[in-house]
């Protein structure tokens, strides 16, 4: 047989959580790598400034904090690949990873890969983030300080996104495709009351409409068909979050939004397959949460390996 | 190597050179373009034979980026023979902007 290379540990996605995983694994002498497909950090990256992750009391930005994590792990000889992963095959001995930058074999596997904001799907939604389209008003609320924002959702991240932004924005308009909110009662007092939130029922936004950046929305009645423009500073979309699970369907069990059913000892229906961070399903999706849980499952695959190897 | 800063001057003898010119629009203030940072320093290194990998700052060039029609930031674009082949806006991952690369170098 083919000489390979197997290592102790893959771990799938560079964000907290992985990287975590990743520096507890080296220093436990496992040989560890991390496959990321863009750069360290995932979701935190895009954030502007951190204030809920202890030790930097005067906050620190998420892509400096993803590269100073993917030092630390690297100090203690994690390695990096750029790759994207292509294709899985967790039920083997070894773990089959196949990635752009060819096949990597893994006794344990630690899934990280996180969630991504669900978009709306329309034409330069992508290229208007940052740029007046925002996912996260606790990350980019305080850019539209007096000014007039969307809110897209009526969920629970929409209501607390609207509130969040009626106390920095001028003026917040609620959209939502349905006639009543979907969001937990406690939230629906406090913003019918609020005195700057608008809310239109029954309405989707079909189009963004921007110079080069955004400039409004035009939003389409779902009953009558009929379409308005509605010029704003910003619009925050909150329809939720879509975990990166594509690749392990049929291997792992899912719940049925997507995310990997594991428990805090981050453990999977299949042995040596861990799941850190938001990917997996849990209360609270936070930096501080991500990095336990990398190094909880970096406990269990140490037992994993010293038992069957 | 590694990506090259350009400034007008630079990048208007560049891309008349020989070789094909890839450039990664971009400013300090916009997060996806830092996020390309590190892949695209790692695609400097690796097509150094093939290609120039420069950077350019559409806050110092403004003109620039207006003249190459750069709306959005992230944007690559590569150039031939001082013509555009193909761009690209916020490639999501290394793969993507390998594979970017490599069909507009057949074009």
């Amino acid at each position: 047989m083919r000489e390979i290379h197997v290592y102790d540990m893959i771990v799938v996605g560079g964000g907290p959580g992985g990287y975590t995983a990743a520096l507890y694994a080296a220093r436990a002498s496992l040989d560890t790598l991390v496959l990321e497909k863009l750069s360290a950090g995932g979701q935190m990256a895009l954030t502007e400034e951190i204030d809920n992750y202890p030790g930097f009391e005067d906050g620190i930005d998420g892509f400096t904090l993803a590269e100073k994590m993917q030092q630390q792990a690297e100090r203690f000889g994690a390695k990096s690949e750029y790759a994207q992963v292509e294709r899985m095959n967790l039920t083997t001995v070894p773990k089959v990873l196949e990635t752009s930058e060819g096949t990597f074999y893994g006794r344990t596997v630690v899934l990280a890969t996180g969630a991504n904001p669900r978009e709306l799907g329309l034409d330069n939604e992508t290229a208007l983030t940052g740029r007046g389209v925002a996912y996260c008003a606790a990350c980019d609320g305080m850019r539209y300080k007096g000014k007039t924002v969307v809110v897209v959702g009526g969920g629970n991240s929409a209501a607390a996104d609207a509130m969040l932004l009626s106390r920095i924005a001028q003026k917040v308009i609620l959209v939502h495709r349905r006639d009543t909110l979907r969001a937990t009662k406690v939230y629906h007092e406090p913003l019918i009351q609020a005195e700057n939130i608008e809310f239109r029922w029954n309405s989707v936004v079909t189009e963004l409409l921007h110079e080069d950046k955004l400039t409004g929305v035009k939003l389409k009645d779902v009953h009558t068909g009929e379409e308005t423009l509605l010029p704003c500073d910003g619009v925050f979309i909150s329809v939720g979050r879509k975990p990166d699970t594509e690749l392990v369907q049929g291997q792992l069990n899912l719940d049925h939004s997507g995310y990997i059913i594991a428990d805090e000892t981050t453990k999977t229906n299949l042995p040596g397959v861990y799941a850190v961070g938001d990917v997996r399903t849990k209360p609270l999706r936070q930096v501080v949460t991500a990095v336990a849980d990398g190094a909880t499952a970096v406990h269990m695959a140490e037992e994993f390996l010293a038992g069957g190897k | 190597m590694a990506a090259i800063n350009m400034n007008k001057k630079q990048f208007q003898q560049m891309i008349n050179g020989d070789k094909p010119v890839l450039v990664d629009f971009w400013a300090p203030w916009c997060g996806y373009c830092r996020r390309i940072g590190p892949a695209y320093e790692k695609i400097a290194e690796e097509y150094g034979e093939q290609l120039v990998a420069a950077k350019i700052n559409i806050d110092e060039e403004a003109q620039l980026a207006q003249e190459a029609q750069v709306e959005v930031i992230p944007t690559l674009i590569l150039y031939k023979n001082g013509k555009v082949v193909d761009s690209v806006v916020n490639p999501g991952s290394k793969a993507a902007i390998d594979q970017f690369i490599q069909e507009a170098l057949k074009k």
